[in-house]
């Protein structure tokens, strides 16, 4: 096992061939490995599918054309209901879909995770999701009870992308903020695995800012440890950071008017990720 | 929203519609909250009649107490004044499925005579509906498995629809013994708060019927406002006025969300 594995986002993100499935840890507008899906945004991949507890990492992603399939359970920006590149490439169904609920979303991960072929659950039952979605089928359980249940297939995926606030060398890595998301799971449901984080620290450093129950991820399910400051801007990073509601609204007004989103694009997704930061900062004092 | 005058106080039609479902819940339930609608009526509640009622958001949080309207499930206030914060998985997987809520507290963006809800498309072609709504979110976990379902919802004949043109989360499904059939173990909706009274499932049919009317609305107004030929039950009783300290609560909250 390689014990330092610190690389940066272009050299993950290179791993990634056309066609890939890839999950994006966070939820909604929070925790988003932001750095590495615009690393992902100024590579040639293509074709992806992509895994999410969706935000603007899906909207992103739709509008510059890496994406073939979604799966998800909602696309959301939280404060702002739907992503309005995700909503616009629905209603034209220029991408395909793949349609859960959360709970089913996490079943298909956790199944993933344990190297099940699914998981059953009894939410999905009578609703039209088994009816648009034939790959889906029932299972019923062999003892006493008899229940029928849906059986959620395992959602295996080639990448897993997550944030998280601090990590060492190795690739343990801790959340600070109240919530592990799912990234775990991400990790665990994946062949390769790439973790962003706020700050690279020393091991022992970890365990100063946090009990260890905080190590969400250790080494044995890390494969890549890259240090992005504001790397989940503009979603939260708590406490390191909150959402740029302002970003944000930015991006959801030039994301709904095809008129304005080439400025955005240009001015904020055109460099690289010293060049995203600098601009972002630029915005900001403009505001002042 | 047309304003109501009781005695002295004045209020909306949404300000009634907060408060009845304020009403309906009890001290002590576990109940699990969506925001908008649900959420101000939990908190109400959770401010009058029942203050040890125990709010559940879907972003983890057991037990929340926000001293004003979280934004968003995200909210950081809820998981400060929670008992406990928990992981989402977590939430599914122990909380919702096993049937730990006692209360699961829904809107809905279409609503049928079923008590099926609909949050994923507009039209009846899945590929190429009218309109595309967020999605799922976590209502069919919900919708499954607490004890029952109460949904708030303003009552129009374009949200309460004879069938909804996508089953996102099952009610009663095509009527009594569907929810038995299929496995799902908690009862279902079995209330709808509306701006204009108070639907309930008929015993024998599971269809939804009007059972309570708010204050100086009248039967034909709710009729007209719904999709479906809507039954009147035999015990219809009138929804009581708002008093001064629930409407000063509910006021006073919404200020705070300000």
């Amino acid at each position: 096992m390689r014990t330092d594995k610190t690389a940066t986002a272009d050299e993950v993100v290179a791993e990634l061939a056309d066609g890939m499935t890839i999950g994006i840890g966070g939820w909604g507008s929070r925790r988003k490995p932001m750095a590495l899906v615009r690393a992902i945004l100024r590579s040639p991949v293509r074709d992806l599918t992509v895994v999410s507890y969706g935000g603007p990492d899906v909207g992103l992603l739709v509008a510059a054309g890496k994406v073939r399939r979604v799966v998800f359970g909602f696309v959301t920006l939280d404060t702002i209901p739907y992503d309005p590149w995700f909503g616009r490439a629905r209603q034209e169904g220029s991408i395909e879909v793949t349609e859960y609920d959360e709970g089913m979303f996490a079943a298909a991960l956790s199944a993933a995770a344990q190297r099940l072929p699914f998981l059953p659950t009894r939410a999905g039952l009578g609703s039209d999701v088994l009816r648009v979605n034939p790959r889906l089928r029932t299972v019923r359980s062999p003892y006493a009870d008899g229940e029928e249940l849906v059986a959620v297939p395992a959602q295996r995926l080639d990448v897993a992308f997550v944030h998280l606030n601090r990590a060492d060398p190795h690739g343990n890595a801790q959340y600070l903020g109240p919530d592990p998301y799912f990234d775990d799971l991400f990790c665990l449901a994946a062949t390769r695995r790439f973790v962003s984080v706020e700050k690279v620290v020393d091991t022992a450093t970890l365990t100063e800012e946090g009990p260890v129950q905080s190590l969400l991820l250790n080494r044995s399910t890390v494969d890549a440890v890259v240090e992005s400051p504001h790397g989940a801007h503009f979603t939260t990073a708590v406490p390191d950071y909150g959402r740029d509601e302002r970003f944000q609204r930015h991006y959801a007004e030039c994301a709904k008017d095809p008129g304005r989103w080439p400025e955005f694009a240009d001015r904020f997704l055109a460099g690289d990720e010293k060049a995203y930061q600098h601009e972002v900062t630029r915005f900001t004092e403009e505001s002042r | 929203m047309t304003a109501t005058t009781d005695a002295e106080l004045t209020y909306t039609s949404d300000e009634m519609m907060s408060i009845a479902a304020a009403r309906a819940l009890s001290n002590g339930q576990r109940c699990f909250v969506g925001i908008g609608l649900p959420s101000t009526a939990a908190n109400v509640a959770r401010r009058t009649h029942a203050p040890d009622l125990v709010l559940v958001y879907e972003s983890g949080t057991l037990g929340s107490k926000p001293d004003r309207l979280p934004a968003s499930i995200g909210d950081g206030i809820l998981a400060e004044t929670a008992d406990a914060v928990i992981s989402v998985p977590e939430v599914f997987n122990y909380w919702l499925q096993p049937g730990r809520i006692d209360v699961g507290f829904l809107g809905a963006a279409q609503l049928d005579k079923f008590g099926n809800i609909n949050t994923t498309v507009i039209g009846d072609d899945y590929a190429n509906p009218k309109v595309r709504l967020p999605g799922a979110g976590g209502a069919p976990e919900i919708a499954a498995s607490c004890h029952e379902v109460y949904v708030v919802v303003r009552q129009s004949r374009r949200s309460f629809v004879d069938r909804v043109d996508f089953v996102t989360s099952v009610g009663h499904g095509s009527g009594k013994g569907d929810r038995e059939r299929l496995g799902l173990r908690g009862a279902g909706p079995t209330l709808v708060i509306t701006d204009l009274g108070i639907l309930r499932p008929d015993p024998d049919t599971s269809e939804l019927m009007l059972s309570q009317l708010h204050p100086g609305v009248e039967v034909e107004q709710v009729r007209e406002a719904t999709g479906w030929d809507l039954k009147v039950s035999p015990e219809l009783s009138r929804t009581d006025a708002p008093t001064e300290a629930e409407l000063s609560t509910l006021r006073a909250l919404k200020e705070a969300s300000k």
